[in-house]
């Protein structure tokens, strides 16, 4: 029953949280950093997320398709994108944090794109 | 000169009194414009500032916790478990007022007559009307409820009713019942940011009145309120992991 009412009041104190479509840590650890370098093979410049879907390739050569979640496409552009800066085939360079379910999923924080320009893809891990 | 050297003395007195606040011509504050809480586009990706955090301000957060009933805290937690139950994460209108706690832009527009807020979270608008009418007797439930609004001084006051039980307040799992009462006050302030309160009572699940702030500021571009649908691509329920 304490355990209750510390999470409850736990759950209370994060009620100040800002309303994001969904909250980080459902879907993604933020204890597991990820840093992928490939290529761009698919860009869904749409709501509620953003999603690149990219061919990783590890230094050993192993490729491994990924699928990287960002903010909505109006967010991206009031931080600098449009839907120009990135297109399929790209070589990108992106850190972000692994998905919870196992799957190849991540959520994105940062993407390099081919000229080393460097832009942010999605929010801060909670 | 000296009649200048006066002018300047009492014209930055007034800035300094906040005897500056925009006003329409009707005379009331001028709520017009885009406004936001959250969100990088305020406040940028780095060294986000919340309010009420390294401002000179002491407005919001929300005032203490939510005052739910004993015996509906359990259901508080389960809820806020599993973000699926969050009917953001299923692209409901986020109801009032955790709209106005989201990290994309609202604008207000302001006649005498009639205010109206454009949320570019969910598509969701409130036409409110400043005529003194009260609510009708009888009301469908709707997510954003049913406003009325009227002036207190220099503050602009929104009584919301009629919400359905769908929506959440501000926080995880914070659910209500069809008996939510929001009494809403925009305050402008001298320095171009809007204190916003909003008080909730719902005698179904709190044992008290709870009361929510923020401080609503421009963003710093010249912003329009965007479409933005979120049905379009929603993937989140296949992968969201519940916590229990």
């Amino acid at each position: 029953m304490e355990r209750l009412a510390k999470a409850f009041t736990l759950l209370c104190l994060l009620s100040a949280a800002a309303l994001a479509h969904h909250s980080f840590g459902a879907e993604y650890d933020g204890k597991r950093p990820v840093s992928i370098s490939g290529v761009v093979t698919k860009i869904e410049w749409s709501n509620p997320h953003v999603y690149l879907t990219v061919d990783a390739s590890d230094p050993a050569g192993k490729v491994t398709t990924m699928m990287v979640e960002g903010h909505p496409p109006n967010i991206l552009r009031r931080t600098g994108w449009t839907r120009e800066v990135l297109k399929v085939n790209d070589h990108v360079s992106i850190t972000g944090w692994a998905s919870k379910d196992g799957s190849e999923r991540m959520a994105g924080r940062e993407v390099t794109l081919p000229d080393g320009k460097k832009l942010f893809l999605g929010p801060p891990a909670e | 000169m000296k009649i200048l050297h006066t002018c300047i003395l009492v014209l930055a007195a007034a800035t300094a009194h906040g005897q500056t606040l925009p006003r329409s011509f009707d005379g009331k504050p001028d709520l017009s414009g885009i406004w936001q809480a959250f969100g990088v586009a305020l406040f940028g990706e780095t060294g986000e500032l919340r309010p009420g955090q390294g401002t000179k301000s002491n407005w919001g957060p929300p005032v203490g916790p939510a005052p739910y009933r004993k015996e509906l805290e359990s259901r508080v937690a389960e809820l806020a478990a599993d973000n699926r139950k969050d009917p953001n994460v299923r692209c409901k209108m986020a109801g009032v007022p955790r709209i106005t706690g989201s990290v994309v832009p609202l604008e207000i527009v302001q006649t005498p007559k009639k205010v109206a807020i454009l949320y570019e979270s969910g598509h969701a608008f409130r036409s409110i009307p400043v005529d003194g009418k009260p609510h009708p007797a009888e009301l469908d439930p709707s997510y954003m409820g049913h406003s009325t609004g009227r002036w207190d001084g220099d503050t602009f006051v929104v009584d919301v009713t009629g919400f359905n039980n769908i929506t959440w307040l501000p926080g995880a799992g914070h659910f209500h019942s069809e008996a939510l009462h929001v009494v809403e006050r925009y305050t402008l302030q001298p320095d171009s940011t809007i204190y916003y309160e909003a008080t909730m009572e719902d005698p179904e699940v709190f044992t008290k009145p709870w009361a929510y702030r923020l401080i609503l500021r421009h963003p710093p571009r010249d912003e329009r309120i965007m479409e933005s649908d979120c049905t379009e691509n929603n993937q989140d329920l296949e992968h969201i992991v519940p916590a229990h």
